[in-house]
């Protein structure tokens, strides 16, 4: 399995490293971006991946290999760190600029609207938090936001889990 | 009344759905001699004066899109900033829109926003929810207009209530799911939606279809 690893917490931080070693006996082959040092702006919500310019984000940062590799790699993994009991900025903003994976077109699949996918890759991302957050929570926001990307959510696990998140992949 | 409302949108104000409703919203409130201050966060030289108006008054209102099920980053980044109040009585309470049609789908950020006031050391005041405002600033002056102006009587009711009642909002965010006749509808209008979204492209300088692949047509 080739595993994207983002990882949103500073590069020396000994959480990060330890579950990144973890992650990377586990993957056949790993990426490693160390998102903390990058630019990545938040989503300024001008719809242009949608209706100006599909697929292709406005905001011209360090993002797009990370968005480029969710399509390229079997599965992601964030590692984010947690603010207010919830993911922290950082790691929100990546999912928020994750819009140019989805077209702007609508349907129903089940019994509720959702955007129709760009691309047919099926995504899997899973998260790896560290510090305070409801974990079931998390879980069961990560489920939404898979759902809306009709993804599969590996799972949201405290980061001295790691081995954890790759455990349900397809 | 005072209420300091701080717009949570990414989208800077003259372009956002939520200042648009804010604005909607402020004027059923101050109706009655009530006043109101508005931040937006998307103007980062507005933060410190966000920061302050915080502090220093105890009836707040987030207004915030719905970003991939939850709070905007950017919204995020500034709470992360607040110090949580050590002195009882403030009251928080959110206006919450989204593209989607359906209640439901604030659902999920609604639960989180009832947990985020106590850990700013302050009270929940309820959230108001609304979908399908995705295109409150896309389809022209008059039709945005009509689509926020229910804001103005939810402005009207919290200048007399202090809260949003969950009754209240389950009834003013309706539909919480589509029923199968609205589902079955909006099917068979799909391809009627399309060229409509794909004549907003065309508009705006679009060149590609709106499907297109960028990043490889094998993917
Ligand atoms: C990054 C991003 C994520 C979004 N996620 C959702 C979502 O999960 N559910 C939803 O109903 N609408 C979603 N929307 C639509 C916005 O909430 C909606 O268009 C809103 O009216 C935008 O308000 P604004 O113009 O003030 O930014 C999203 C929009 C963006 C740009």
């Amino acid at each position: 399995m080739r595993l994207q690893i983002v990882n949103t917490l500073p590069e020396s931080d000994p959480r990060a490293q330890k579950a990144i070693r973890t992650l990377q006996g586990k993957a056949l082959e790993c990426r490693i971006v160390s998102a903390y040092d990058k630019k990545i702006s938040p989503c300024i919500g001008c719809n242009a991946c949608w209706l100006r310019t599909p697929g292709i984000c406005s905001v011209k940062d360090d993002y797009e290999e990370i968005l480029k590799g969710y399509l390229t790699y079997d599965a992601t993994v964030f590692l984010a760190g947690t603010a207010l009991q919830f993911v922290n900025h950082r790691m929100k903003n990546l999912i928020d600029r994750m819009l140019p994976l989805a077209t702007m077109y609508i349907h129903i699949p089940d019994d509720q609207c959702r955007h129709v996918m760009r691309y047919d890759r099926r995504l899997q991302l899973g998260l790896l938090y560290a510090g305070e957050a409801d974990r079931n929570y998390l879980n069961q926001w990560m489920d939404r936001v898979m759902l809306n990307f009709d993804g599969v959510n590996l799972g949201a696990y405290p980061i001295t889990q790691a081995e954890e998140v790759l455990s349900c992949i397809l | 009344m005072h209420l300091v409302i701080i717009s949570g949108a990414a989208r800077p104000q003259p372009r956002s759905n939520t200042a648009r409703i804010i604005a909607a919203f402020r004027q059923g409130y101050e109706e009655k001699g009530n006043s109101a201050e508005v931040w937006y966060l998307s103007d980062r030289r507005q933060w410190q004066d966000a920061k302050t108006a915080f502090e220093k008054n105890e009836q707040i209102l987030f207004a915030l899109p719905l970003y991939v099920e939850n709070i905007p980053g950017i919204m995020l980044e500034f709470l992360e900033q607040l110090q949580p109040k050590t002195i009882p009585g403030t009251h928080i309470a959110f206006l919450l829109q989204g593209g989607f049609p359906e209640a439901s789908q604030s659902r999920c950020c609604e639960e989180y926003l009832e947990t985020l006031p106590a850990q700013l050391g302050c009270e929940y005041a309820g959230t108001l929810i609304k979908g399908d405002m995705f295109g409150v600033s896309l389809m022209g002056e008059k039709t945005g207009a009509k689509m926020v102006a229910p804001f103005a009587e939810m402005g009207r009711y919290f200048a007399e209530n202090g809260y949003f009642d969950k009754e209240k909002v389950s009834s003013f965010a309706a539909p919480e799911y589509m029923s199968d006749k609205q589902i079955r509808n909006f099917r068979r209008f799909g391809p009627v939606q399309k060229l409509f979204m794909n004549r907003i492209a065309k508009k705006l300088g679009c060149k590609e279809r709106l499907d297109a692949k960028p990043y490889g047509t094998a993917l």
